[in-house]
């Protein structure tokens, strides 16, 4: 039996809607299940992410509109998984979608139930902290926009059902089961937050101004309670003194969470800085072990916060908290390094939530027969980071191990390339493409505009007098045709919609309601249905941004509305159909680097059909991994590189070019051109064609210049450690000192190398294993194991490998002493509970050096016209929702070309930019925007002065008969309008919005 | 008709992106927050589609203020539109005021879509200025 | 000043001779007193014929534009500057101009000359020993040369070229002036006031564009006042048309504006319209610290950001 060309992806969060959305946009069928009422997840609740500060529901709210909106994919909300057969290609799974007592196919979202009804129910969105009806939805941009009754708040008034205009309020409505027949699951679950009650000496539940950092994320949001004023629970004050105790629920053996959960510094720290934005008065410090800043530009961010916010950093277990009576303050006692007992007073105190497995992981586990690790969450491995312990089951983002946004939406990727790799065959059997007439061609002639004016039920009708505005609507130029409807979205209103555009040989549409931002796709949806261009369409917003905000002004709502419509109605005389052009694609890809994100990025497309050419500037594949033997699981990565590469050079889909470097790259997504030369003996150029590039170049270890190194062979760095551990048999070691970070944090390399915390644990228990007589010392200033590398660390302490902080100011020194005619290596440490220095001798001394950019990386990023961040490696589209992707469309990064890593974060990076490339090579055909900039050659004068504006390298000089002008490369643009505003000789315009239009509606004014 | 002859109001043009600043629009509307009737909105897709030409425009032809709003460095869809248009704007602010017109006719606001309020807060501010500035009359062409 | 004129005569022979360049722009002696008038040279024996003096105001760079040839020019330092500006906005081929830098110590302002003639007509006029010497039927006046020079100049901290090819002459000292003094009463007026001021000012206006014209950096195909579809602003001499004119000017130049001071000695109706422009330069330099043409690398402020930016007037 063939497999299946469709997917259930368990869980609506982000890591789930990125999923969704990379299958849905490679030909897949998507089930997207949540068992909340809409989807959004965790992150929807965020304010800012850090480390960019950027508003979490701006850049995550066109992902869940997107993924409402997508062909391919189906919301299942509400519902849960009941059981599962079959196995991978076939699964057949019942669900259960709860009763939302609300029909949804009729709900509006318009929310009128929600403001008539009379019960105050906590609002959970808000995390308890204002309040809603029984009626409600879970944040106001919610997807999909249903309403849904809370069964056990409801009176059962009937008040909803009376005032829905819409007809949607079913009290009667029952659960009903669904039958899914997929070809694989991707389980994307999330967590939930550690209770903090559970940890009782910090008082949570009992002090009304101890509050968790969840609670605090939404007080400081501007949608939250308070609008973003940070106020205190007890009385509305505003907080002076706010303390954030970091690791509750995390590192914590007693909890069972000895797990790091690897997100709380860097989002208490953001909080902390928020907080102070918001209000200066505040002053933050934040009680933590070890700052776990081991992302990327995330030390800066913390030293700005530091430096720039005053928030203070203390190193100490907080021992407890105690509220004064009176003011309801905080008094925490606490042992700073130095072990001198102190207590603080504070008027807040924020508890840093660690991350706990979904509660439902259990029973999913159990109901799909995959295995948990022992704290909870899906069990991986660290070659298979992705892969459930059941084939054709995927796991991404926290559900397998605590993790960060952009490792997160990294893993959600990764697994739909699993799944990719799985159904490749299946692909596109069970997508449907939608058919349309024909489309009319209106060019040239005159405008005919219908104007469709909606009452919303009552929430425009109830304020604007909806008839005078079609009467007024009549006597504007051009428009043949206006009337108004009840619910202009409803299905029956579409029919209408289309009708009149046959009756009346309309050309133009305007429909004047709600948000264009939510519902211009549907209106042009329909005119396209009626064969018109869908940008034949303009929207007039008289209820978001007019009856809603007016409600108690009738006239000057009405007046309004009608400004609203003229101007609607000059640039609708003005708009033309706009072309999204078809752009062939060659299916092949180009990675560029041979190591393990390369090797693994190569396969994955491979696996999937597309031919790959790869590039390797070394004579062999493997990169920085050949020098990794093991990993803290034991694992043996020689063999699994040596099997990886086997399989590359067996598979006849790649062609390996080694010894080999780009030389030049040009076209652009869909259609890339690259020179390679071949350094084999005499130089070879090859011209190779391709539709997606990956870059994969790599990182490569520092060569320290600290510490006697290549000076004294007892000084070593991890890698060649690692290799005399493999190499050498029986070996005695005596005392090793590793000392972490050399190269690393400081003002050469700024940022964290984020994998030498888990090296140094991984060796020096290693050593412990192969020499128990051995001393090991690691010097550190953070051990940043995070996630469940913790337990190592955990491991390693025990082993009796010892751990000591050092501060950057006060960097280990080396010696050496003479004595009996032999050199000693002697390190001396400042420790700083004992307050004195500490003398090793060091038998061997092991650096944990930076990992560092290669040095061609600037080359590459100027031949692909893509940035580099400050420390040489590639910066993505977007810290964080486009961690894989580049500005610059068709091309992607992945490994350490990125930031520095460990293999299993190079493997999901591989596996997401392999994803990413398959939603273009899947495709005959890329459409480009219909929204895009197009040059006037009359006026131009090739300044160049657009190409410095436009973030997209969409324009390039071009010599035309008439000399030099702009050329917009349509594949490229994405419509900003950032030149057109630039131009000094308007010699560029963005189409939809032209200057024509523009003036046009300026001059509405009377 | 002269502006004294009957009760004036004034009438504001605000440019809103269509990620941010116009959700941000949206959301005070689905909050119910109240504000002035005087603005009417004109939707782009990033602040930095907005010509000068727009804003001089507007003034010449009498509107008597002039919003626009964009993303929060850093969030604009278009990666760096707005901190193009921050630019532009500043110069051209710095510049109008110089030749004398009311530094109140010319707003410029960052407002996220999360920022309904402060959306709301936005537009009462700039009404409440342009209020106290009176009708447009420098650079109006009558 | 005569070894300027040599050095730049024997720069431009060099060039001519050695086929570097096919003809070179510079100045030569006009036919009224004070006046010098651009000429093109491109035989080595005509070098003869390039002058060097206070006279030498026009702004070269404005030939160079769309030249196919390759071409040697003189350039004081404003018109380095401004050709600097050409260059990095792509209207002038880096690889087909040799730029003859040469020192200046300002410009003589025949406007401020024949206000103090009264409506004299001057026959004669020589310079000597910062002495300027006007004659004319039956008169003889003698002035400091430094009351007549431009008042561009008077503030101009460039007088070296900052870019050049071939340097001629020595490098004069760098005057240590307040370079937006002469703005700075202006700005400190209400706004009203200034409102006033200009509307005196750029009343007097009859578009006749001679700014347009004489400025190096004005090269638009079509002047965003002669453009249709739309038509954005009206070509009347109503004082809003007027004014936005004078206004988008000045926008358009901003960040690339040198201050040579050619619009304000084109204006036919003595508009200091360098009172508009010289506040974009102060813009430019207040908020992004930059100085137009002083570099061919350097991106010009309107035409990239940092995330830190000012922003005091963005709520
Ligand atoms: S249509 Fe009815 S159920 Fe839906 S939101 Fe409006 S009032 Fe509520
Ligand atoms: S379109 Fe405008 S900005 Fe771009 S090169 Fe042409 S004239 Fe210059
Ligand atoms: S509209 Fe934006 S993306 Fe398109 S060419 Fe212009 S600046 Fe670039
Ligand atoms: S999209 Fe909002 S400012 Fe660019």
């Amino acid at each position: 039996m063939d497999k299946l060309g469709s997917v259930m992806v368990i869980g609506g969060g982000v890591a789930g809607v990125q999923a969704s959305l990379d299958l849905a946009d490679s030909n897949f069928k998507v089930y997207l299940v949540d068992s909340l009422p809409s989807i959004g997840g965790t992150m929807a609740q965020l304010d800012k992410t850090f480390p960019t500060n950027d508003c979490a529901m701006c850049i995550l709210a066109p992902k869940l509109v997107a993924a409402g909106r997508h062909q391919n994919i189906s919301l299942l909300t509400n519902a849960n998984l009941k059981h599962v057969e079959g196995k991978a290609g076939h699964f057949k799974a019942t669900l259960t979608r709860r009763s939302r007592r609300v029909d949804e196919d009729k709900c509006t979202g318009c929310g009128v139930c929600a403001q008539k009804c009379p019960v105050e129910a906590l609002d959970k969105f808000n995390e308890g902290l204002s309040k809603g009806g029984a009626v409600y939805v879970r944040y106001p941009q919610a997807v999909p926009l249903i309403y849904i009754i809370n069964k056990e708040k409801c009176l059962g008034c009937g008040i909803c059902e009376e005032v829905c205009k819409a007809g949607a309020i079913r009290y009667d409505q029952k659960d009903e089961e669904l039958q899914l027949d997929v070809g694989s699951i991707i389980l994307a679950t999330g967590f939930d937050e550690f209770d903090p009650s559970l940890k009782t000496e910090y008082g949570y539940g009992r002090h009304l101004n101890v509050v968790s950092s969840i609670e605090f994320e939404r007080l400081l949001s501007a949608s939250g309670p308070h609008a973003g004023l940070v106020l205190r629970p007890s009385d509305g004050d505003i907080p002076r003194k706010i303390a954030f105790i970091q690791c509750v629920g995390s590192r914590d053996a007693t909890c069972g969470t000895d797990y790091c959960s690897s997100v709380c510094c860097m989002y208490a720290t953001k909080e902390a800085v928020i907080a102070k934005e918001h209000m200066n008065q505040i002053e933050p410090t934040i009680f933590l072990m070890d700052v776990r800043a081991y992302g990327k530009d995330f030390d800066k961010y913390i030293e700005r916060a530091e430096n720039e916010y005053g928030v203070r950093f203390v190193r100490c277990r907080v021992s407890s908290i105690e509220e004064v009576p009176e003011t309801r303050n905080l008094k925490i006692k606490y042992e700073p390094e130095d072990g001198k007992l102190i207590q603080e007073e504070f008027n807040l105190v924020v508890l840093t939530v660690g991350i706990k497995p979904s509660e439902s992981n259990k029973e999913l586990a159990e109901k799909l027969g995959v295995e948990l690790d022992k704290f909870g969450f899906f069990k991986t491995q660290t070659f298979t980071p992705i892969s459930t312990s059941k084939p054709g089951i995927f796991v991404c983002g926290v559900a397998s191990s605590p993790k960060d946004i952009p490792e997160t939406v990294t893993q959600a990727s990764a697994a739909s390339t699993g799944v990719g790799e799985l159904l490749a065959s299946a692909r596109g059997t069970l997508v449907k493409k939608k058919e349309y007439p024909k489309e009319r061609d209106v060019r040239g002639q005159p405008p005919r505009i219908g104007v469709f004016i909606c009452h919303c039920g009552i929430n425009i009708g109830g304020v604007i007098d909806v008839p005078s505005v079609v009467e007024y609507a009549q006597t504007l130029p051009n428009v043949v045709h206006a009337c108004d409807n009840l619910y202009t979205c409803s299905s029956d209103t579409q029919e209408i919609v289309k009708n009149r555009i046959q009756e009346y040989g309309l050309n133009r549409v305007i429909v004047a309601s709600c948000s264009p931002r939510t519902h211009e796709p549907l209106f042009q949806e329909t005119i396209k249905e009626a064969g018109l261009n869908r940008y034949l369409f303009e929207m007039a917003n008289i209820r978001d941004q007019c009856s809603w905000v007016h409600m108690h002004d009738h006239k000057a709502a009405t007046e309004k509305a009608k400004d609203l419509m003229r101007m609607a109605v000059a640039k609708a005389r003005e708009i033309e159909p706009l072309e999204r052009v078809a752009l062939g694609v060659t299916r092949r890809g180009l990675v560029i680097g041979g190591g393990l994100a390369g090797i693994t990025a190569a396969l994955a497309l491979a696996k999937q059909g597309f031919e790959v050419d790869l590039i390797e500037k070394n004579k062999e594949l493997g990169g920085f991994l050949r020098k990794i033997h093991y990993t803290l699981e034991n694992d043996d990565t020689q063999e699994y590189l040596r099997a990886m590469i086997d399989n590359v050079y067996s598979n006849e889909l790649i062609k390996v070019f080694l010894n080999s470097k780009v030389e030049n790259v040009s076209g652009y997504v869909g259609n890339f051109k690259t020179t390679v030369t071949l350094d084999s003996g005499s130089e070879v150029k090859r011209e190779l064609e391709h539709g997606i590039i990956i870059v994969a170049t790599g990182g490569e270890e520092y060569h320290p210049n600290e510490y006697l190194y290549g000076k004294d062979h007892r000084v070593l760095t991890q890698l060649e450690l690692e290799n005399r551990i493999t190499v050498a048999a029986d070996e005695k070691f005596g005392n090793v000192v590793m000392i972490q970070c050399v190269g690393s944090r400081n003002d050469e390399h700024p940022y964290c190398s984020r994998m030498c915390c888990g090296e140094a644990v991984k060796n020096s228990l290693k050593v412990k294993e192969k020499d128990p007589e051995a001393n090991v010392y690691v010097l550190f200033r953070d051990i940043r194991t995070y996630g469940i590398m913790e337990e190592d660390y955990k491991r390693a302490r025990e082993a009796g490998v010892i751990f000591i902080r050092y501060e950057e100011e006060n960097k280990p020194k080396l010696a050496k002493i003479k004595s009996e005619g032999k050199e000693d290596l002697q390190v001396s440490v400042f420790e700083p509970i004992i307050q004195e220095d500490i003398i090793i001798d060091a038998d061997l001394l092991v650096l944990s050096a930076a990992v560092i950019p290669p040095q061609e990386n600037g080359t590459l990023a100027k031949m692909l016209k893509v940035p580099l961040n400050e420390d040489g490696f590639f910066l993505e589209a977007h810290a964080k929702l486009r961690p894989v992707d580049f500005a610059t469309e068709g091309i992607f990064v992945c490994g350490m070309a990125h930031s520095p890593k460990p293999i299993e974060e190079s493997i999901s990076q591989a596996k997401a930019a392999v994803s990413r490339a398959c939603t273009l090579l899947t495709k005959d055909t890329i459409e480009a925007e219909g929204i895009i900039a197009t040059v006037n050659p009359n006026r131009c004068t090739a300044c160049e002065l657009c190409m410095l504006v436009c973030a997209y390298n969409a324009i390039e000089i071009e010599e035309t008969k008439r000399g030099k002008v702009a050329k917009v490369n349509s594949a490229l643009c994405k419509g900003c309008g950032a030149c057109a505003a630039t131009c000094r000789c308007s010699a560029i315009d963005l189409k939809g919005f032209t200057d024509m239009q523009m003036n046009l509606i300026i001059n509405t004014l009377r | 008709m002269k502006p004294a002859e009957k009760e004036w109001t004034p009438k504001i043009l605000a440019f809103l992106c269509n990620w941010c600043s116009y959700a941000g629009a949206d959301l005070a509307g689905i909050s119910r927050m109240q504000y002035p009737p005087n603005i009417r909105v004109v939707r782009v897709p990033c602040s930095g589609r907005v010509n000068p030409y727009f804003i001089i425009k507007a003034l010449q032809r009498g509107w008597d203020g002039v919003l626009v709003s964009g993303c929060h460095p850093g969030d604009c869809h278009y990666i760096s539109g707005n901190l193009v248009a921050r630019r532009r704007f500043a110069v051209l602010k710095d510049l109008l005021e110089y030749l004398g017109i009311e530094s109140g006719r010319l707003n410029f606001s960052w407002v996220s879509a999360a920022e309904g309020e402060k959306f709301a807060t936005v537009v009462k501010e700039v009404v409440e200025k342009v209020k106290a500035l009176g009708p447009a009359e420098r650079l109006v062409k009558r | 000043m005569h070894n300027v004129e040599n050095s730049i005569r024997e720069a431009a022979k060099k060039l001519l001779s050695e086929k570097k360049v096919d003809l070179i722009v510079g100045y030569e002696r006009g036919t009224l007193p004070l006046r010098t008038t651009p000429c093109f040279v491109d035989k080595a024996e005509d070098v003869r014929k390039l002058v060097w003096n206070e006279n030498c105001d026009a702004n070269l760079s404005k030939y160079l534009l769309s030249r196919k040839e390759n071409v040697g020019v003189v350039a004081k330092g404003c018109d380095a500057r401004s050709i600097a500006v050409c260059i990095f906005e792509k209207q002038i081929d880096k690889e087909k101009v040799v730029i003859i830098g040469a020192p200046c110590l300002g410009l003589i302002d025949k406007k401020k000359v024949k206000a103090k003639l009264d409506g004299r007509e001057l026959l004669e006029a020589t310079i000597e020993d910062e002495q300027i010497r006007l004659k004319g039927e039956g008169f003889e006046l003698v002035f400091p040369k430094k009351d007549f020079i431009c008042n561009s100049c008077l503030t101009c901290r460039h007088r070296n070229p900052p870019i050049y090819d071939v340097f001629t002459g020595e490098k004069v000292s760098e005057a240590e002036v307040d370079e937006f003094g002469e703005i700075a009463d202006l700005e400190a007026k209400p706004a009203k006031e200034r409102w006033e001021h200009f509307k005196e000012e750029l009343d007097k206006c009859i578009r006749c564009y001679a700014c347009r014209e004489v400025c190096p950096l004005c090269y638009c195909k079509t002047c965003f006042v002669d453009q249709t579809m739309p038509i954005w602003f009206g070509k009347t001499n109503d004082l809003s048309d007027t004014m936005i004119y004078h206004l988008v000017r000045a926008f358009h130049v901003a960040g690339r504006c040198v201050d040579c001071g050619a619009c304000s000695r084109a204006c036919p109706m003595n508009i200091n319209l360098r009172e508009v422009v010289k506040k974009t330069e102060k813009i430019m330099k207040e908020r992004y610290d930059y100085t137009a043409g002083l570099s061919l690398e350097k991106i010009p402020p309107l035409g990239e950001f940092k995330i830190d930016d000012s922003q005091e007037f963005i709520k």
